[in-house]
């Protein structure tokens, strides 16, 4: 139990894939204008997270590693991300038409984005069992909804700020971004000091 | 011999990888077709071309999160009424009626309305300001830097808000071009001192552009033009358009006859005749002088002189 909690914080704190690790970076800066998008975004990003976790783990473990194939896994999970993403849009459309309105446009742009596929990718650098996979998945989804509603808010304050004119809009962005991912380094004691 | 392992790492290095991952592709490629086929979800012409009929700005006046839920609702006979995007007005609202073989339904025209005229020149500033430049944030540091703090603060959230440029801001207030506005009700949303109502749309229309609840004797001290509730167009309508909330007269414009007589007794000038038009349309008041104070007195003049010229055109 101790080892998960550890990874579900580590994963949203100290590793988190935007701030720590500079995966995401497109819907971060893309998406992060108003809380309400963001929200929208971070609700498909960990629901597309969960499921291709899901999906990627046994086909490495069983089926590409086995036959000393795992130099395939980026042309293969990217393959298989993509193919299931669409499947359970449809599947949504069909069946859960709230939830599909609601992720909206956000479910097919997440599909083959750099968070999930290094998501997946780290599940098996770091030898995660399949459940431990599964909770760093929601840590990391969690996380990244972190970071994008704190930047969010954010950047509506910086849409109300005298801004030098070489510096309006995305280097501004970008300046505060890294003070933010800067604040997320603090987390790092943080970890050890509950767990360690 | 050397064929058998040329054909063995042949097999192993190029066929097995090849085959696993043009195996995984083929099968994904025909769970999506089934999927396809098992999750199909008909497109309805019908929502098609109501969707079409409405404006698609997804402003949510009707009622409804958006133009398709309104569509939605028409289409699966949730609702017989046809009428309620304010937006589209009465040609949408027949273009549905007729098509979805309703009865037209009655529509009136409505439009935004500032229950405020408080501009520089009536009101003063408890402080100087120069934080974030939105009515909301000023509005959170002491109800915001006016003396009235029930009037507008003119820094514009709501001409940010509207999608059709029908706001514009002047003398330190918003105005509503009632020729532009739609009545969406997207601005009465953002007003944080909720002055903005949707009123119908009589260019003659006569409002009590106050919403200030103080003793008259505090609204004098900070608005020249504020309502300081001394009934006398309560007690002077014929027609029971007028009530008293507090201390403030409120005309019910359902029951107001435009009569005027009401205009004539306010002594401050609080009561207002007609909806605002844009800037460069030759009624704007900057150009007829009407919405800045006057006294009661010379205006009387002002508009018996005007009368009189009306006559004498006829």
């Amino acid at each position: 139990m101790r080892e998960f909690l550890i990874i579900l914080f580590s994963a949203i704190l100290v590793n988190n894939f935007v701030l720590t690790r500079f995966l995401g970076l497109c819907p971060f800066l893309g998406v992060s204008k108003n809380i309400k998008t963001a929200l929208g975004m971070s609700y498909a990003v960990i629901f597309v997270m969960i499921i291709s976790t899901a999906i990627t783990w046994p086909l490495f473990n069983y089926i590409l590693y086995p036959r000393d194939l795992a130099y395939m896994q980026t042309v293969i999970f990217i393959l298989v991300i993509a193919s299931l993403v669409q499947i359970t849009e449809m599947f949504l459309k069909k069946l859960i038409p709230p939830l599909y309105s609601s992720l909206g446009i956000f479910l097919p742009l997440i599909t083959t984005n750099c968070a999930i596929l290094g998501l997946t990718i780290l599940n098996i650098d770091e030898g995660y069992s399949f459940v431990e996979s599964m909770i760093h998945a929601v840590g990391a989804g969690i996380g990244f909804m972190l970071a994008l509603v704190l930047f969010s808010g954010i950047r509506t304050k910086l849409e109300h700020s005298e801004v030098p004119r070489m510096m309006q809009g995305l280097p501004i962005a970008l300046v505060s971004a890294s003070l933010i991912a800067i604040a997320f380094y603090g987390f790092k004691d943080l970890i050890e000091q509950l767990f360690g | 011999m050397t064929d058998l392992i040329f054909t063995v790492l042949f097999i192993e290095a190029f066929l097995l990888p090849a085959l696993i991952g043009g195996g995984i592709a083929l099968g994904m490629g025909v769970i999506i077709m089934i999927a396809a086929r098992v999750f199909f979800v008909p497109v309805d012409e019908k929502m098609k071309n109501l969707v079409n009929i409405l404006p698609g700005i997804n402003c949510g006046a009707c009622g409804y999160s958006g133009c398709e839920e309104y569509a939605s609702a028409l289409n699966s006979g949730e609702t017989q009424d046809a009428g309620k995007c304010p937006v589209g007005g009465a040609d949408t609202a027949s273009e549905l009626a007729e098509f979805l073989g309703l009865e037209k339904p009655d529509f009136t025209p409505q439009a935004a309305h500032v229950f405020c005229h408080g501009t520089l020149y009536h009101t003063s500033k408890r402080f100087d300001y120069s934080g974030t430049v939105s009515c909301e944030a000023a509005h959170g540091l002491f109800s915001g830097p006016n003396s009235c703090t029930y009037g507008c603060l003119g820094f514009g959230d709501c001409a940010q808000a509207c999608p059709y440029d029908a706001i514009y801001m002047a003398d330190g207030i918003a105005h509503i071009d009632s020729t532009r506005c739609t009545a969406c009700g997207l601005c009465v949303k953002t007003c944080p001192k909720l002055l903005i109502e949707i009123i119908p749309k009589h260019l003659n229309a006569y409002t009590v552009k106050c919403k200030n609840k103080w003793p008259g004797a505090q609204t004098r001290k900070n608005c020249s033009i504020g309502c300081i509730g001394c009934r006398m167009c309560f007690k002077t309508c014929r027609f029971e358009a007028i009530s008293m909330d507090g201390p403030l007269a409120v005309i019910d414009q359902e029951k107001c006859t435009r009569c005027g007589e009401c205009l004539d007794v306010c002594p401050t000038g609080t009561i207002h005749n007609g909806l605002m038009v844009a800037p460069d349309s030759e009624n704007h008041p900057r150009s007829t002088g009407l919405h800045l104070w006057v006294d009661p007195k010379i205006r009387k003049k002002q508009a018996e002189a005007q009368n009189n010229t009306f006559k004498q055109d006829e």
